[in-house]
């Protein structure tokens, strides 16, 4: 190569390397901008990141984001605490084992929902559903979803939000609606059935009246009757008033006389017993539904216990015999009445459900005991029914707590007694129960205040 | 046009040529970067032009042959200049179905500001590959070069059919066939 060539490549490559370096400072500063420029979208983006997360983690409601093969690509914390499951879990699995099995693959076609969604840009209206924790246990969920494109995918943001409290609630508000209603209607047929009580009283009385009456009158009349008889047999041995007798006899052939010699004091003793019975329930009804007072007064418990019984006879005549071991010394307690009439009534139907779940077709036992145990009254109220597990035991007084099926509990009788004997009665309410051999509910009444109560009166 | 395609074209004259003819039609062009470039540098590609029509008329030779033996030397360049291209690469089918995924968008990660021709390589078979080439530079013949400096690179038999799609030369069809 010749010194001109030489010459001439040295000034171009020293014109090239000047370029080169031009070129090199203006990449440097672009490059130092754009990194600049990088770091500043970097806090921004991390800053809008940590923003959304906390927007995210504070929602009241489970937020997961999940892309088109159903695997879950983002939750927040709520989701971790509803489900039981930390997001390391969480991220990558198939959201829809996060719905029970029953609910699952309608839960997969709410896909199309949530297109329709996107078409009408909204996504107030909310549909229910059934979630599962990572234990097993479901619970009644409303969840609203929204789809996103992003970076040419699909997105699915599905807000699930856990109304097991609500539904509750409004569980509870039925109940108590349901209970009011009833209660209502109780008192309106107590303030009836005293009145009708009293009504049926005057009609009970004659009948019992004129029982009586008949009773004595056709004592009577059997005394006349076999004299007639004497009679007959008089005149048929001396021979005389032969076409009278065989009338006479004809007649008693005719009524069957020694039939109704039999039957009639039977027949008017059952009769006379049965409206002895009208009369005691009556009387028991009146008494029962008596109206309340805000005051206490002294009760015969026994008697109260037995006006019970009677009224609620219906409730276990068909499922357990009834056995009273009343103390015959019991003295007077001081009781609001119709109240504590609600609490046995409540201890004893409660006693025949527990029977009656056994599905025995032998009758089962209650037995009911009052004693005196110091300044104590205490009532005993047995049953020969399924027993309550250690587990239950905890609850039973608890409101609106029933281990009965629909329409046989509402949870409240255990709840009123519990409330009413401790509360109101300054008394102490406790059950002992073993599983498959029975239940003793045990109350016991303060008699201390029963000699100042009587003083006062 | 980057800069290195310059700096080859004019290294490639003073080895298959002479410097001396390198200097002579560089004397010839008249060209704003004065024939200085730098690898990294961008120059308009009609530069190119002039330099490969100037060295056809100094050496007689048609345009297309020596646009075609410089893409042909050009390949050969790469290889050295950029090994990681070709690492773990067995036959030339598999590069050149990789030149637009893998070359050209390193490319443009380097050079934001650079055009890299289209390629899009299909395979019609096992032994068969569709290449075409799309740039409104017009290079056709280059490709044509490359290729063949791929095919010759990686030792293999093949045929490379050319079908021009267009009469500019900027979009041209090869296919390539393994020999059995």
């Amino acid at each position: 190569m010749d010194t001109d060539v030489l010459k001439k490549r040295l000034a171009r490559e020293k014109i090239a390397r000047r370029q080169a370096e031009s070129l090199l400072e203006t990449k440097s500063r672009d490059l130092y901008l754009a990194s600049e420029q990088v770091s500043k979208s970097a806090q921004l983006i991390k800053a809008q990141s940590q923003q959304l997360q906390a927007v995210l983690d504070h929602a009241m409601a489970s937020i997961f984001l999940v892309d088109e093969k159903d695997q879950i690509v983002r939750a927040n914390r709520v989701a971790e605490l509803t489900f039981e499951v930390s997001k390391e879990e969480m991220l990558g699995t198939d959201f829809f084992e996060l719905f029970s099995p029953e609910t699952r693959e309608a839960a997969r076609g709410y896909d199309a929902v949530s297109e329709l969604h996107q078409e009408l840009n909204t996504s107030d209206k909310s549909i229910e559903s059934v979630g599962q924790r990572k234990g097993g246990a479901t619970f009644p969920m409303e969840l609203a979803i929204t789809q996103l494109d992003m970076d040419g995918s699909t997105f699915t943001v599905w807000i699930l939000k856990d109304v097991s409290a609500r539904k509750e609630a409004e569980e509870r508000r039925a109940k108590l609606e349901q209970e009011l209603s009833q209660t209502q209607k109780l008192e309106s047929l107590g303030t009836l059935a005293s009145g009708i009580a009293h009504e049926i009283n005057t009609p009970v009385q004659y009948v019992s009246d004129n029982g009586h009456f008949l009773k004595d009158a056709f004592t009577d009349l059997m005394k006349v009757l076999e004299a007639q008889e004497t009679l007959l047999q008089a005149a048929e041995a001396a021979g005389v008033l032969g076409d009278e007798i065989a009338a006479v006899k004809a007649c008693k052939d005719d009524a069957d006389i020694d039939f109704l010699k039999e039957e009639v004091p039977t027949s008017i003793a059952q009769g006379l017993d049965g409206v002895a019975r009208i009369s005691k329930i009556v009387t028991a009804i009146k008494e029962f539904s008596h109206p309340g007072t805000a005051e206490k007064s002294l009760v015969d418990l026994n008697k109260a216990i037995d006006t019970t019984l009677t009224v609620a006879r219906n409730e276990w005549k068909y499922i357990a015999e009834v056995e009273t071991k009343f103390a015959d010394n019991l003295p007077m307690v001081p009781c609001l009445p119709g109240e504590l009439n609600q609490v046995i009534l409540n201890m004893v139907i409660n006693a025949a459900h527990a029977i009656e779940s056994l599905n025995k077709e032998d009758l089962g036992k209650i037995t009911i005991e009052t004693l005196q145990r110091g300044k104590m009254a205490e009532i005993r109220i047995s049953d020969t029914g399924c027993g309550i597990s250690d587990e239950h035991k905890k609850q039973i007084f608890d409101p609106f707590f029933t281990t009965k099926g629909v329409g046989k509990g509402t949870g409240q009788g255990l709840s009123i007694a519990y409330s009413s004997i401790t509360q109101k009665h300054d008394g102490t309410i406790s059950v002992e129960s073993e599983v498959g051999v029975g239940t003793t509910f045990i109350i016991h009444l303060p008699v201390g205040e029963a000699e100042a109560l009587k003083e006062a009166v | 046009m980057k800069g290195i395609l310059f700096t080859e074209f004019l290294e490639m004259v003073d080895q298959k040529f002479s410097p001396e003819l390198t200097e002579r039609i560089i004397d010839q062009v008249d060209v704003p970067s004065g024939c200085a470039y730098t690898t990294i540098g961008t120059y308009d590609h009609t530069e190119l032009v002039q330099l490969v029509v100037q060295l056809s008329k100094e050496t007689d030779t048609p345009v297309t042959d020596l646009v075609r033996a410089y893409g042909f030397y050009l390949f050969e360049r790469f290889v050295r200049t950029y090994p990681r291209f070709f690492s773990g690469i067995k036959d030339a089918f598999t590069f050149l179905e990789g030149v637009e995924s893998i070359v050209h968008a390193e490319v443009r990660k380097l050079y934001t500001d650079s055009k890299p021709p289209m390629i899009t390589a299909t395979r019609q078979g096992d032994d068969k590959l569709e290449v075409i080439y799309e740039s409104q530079r017009c290079l056709g013949d280059a490709a044509h070069g490359l290729i063949l400096g791929c095919v010759d690179y990686f030792g293999e038999k093949m045929s490379v059919e050319r079908q021009d799609i267009d009469d500019s030369g900027s979009s041209v069809r090869f296919l390539l066939t393994r020999a059995s």
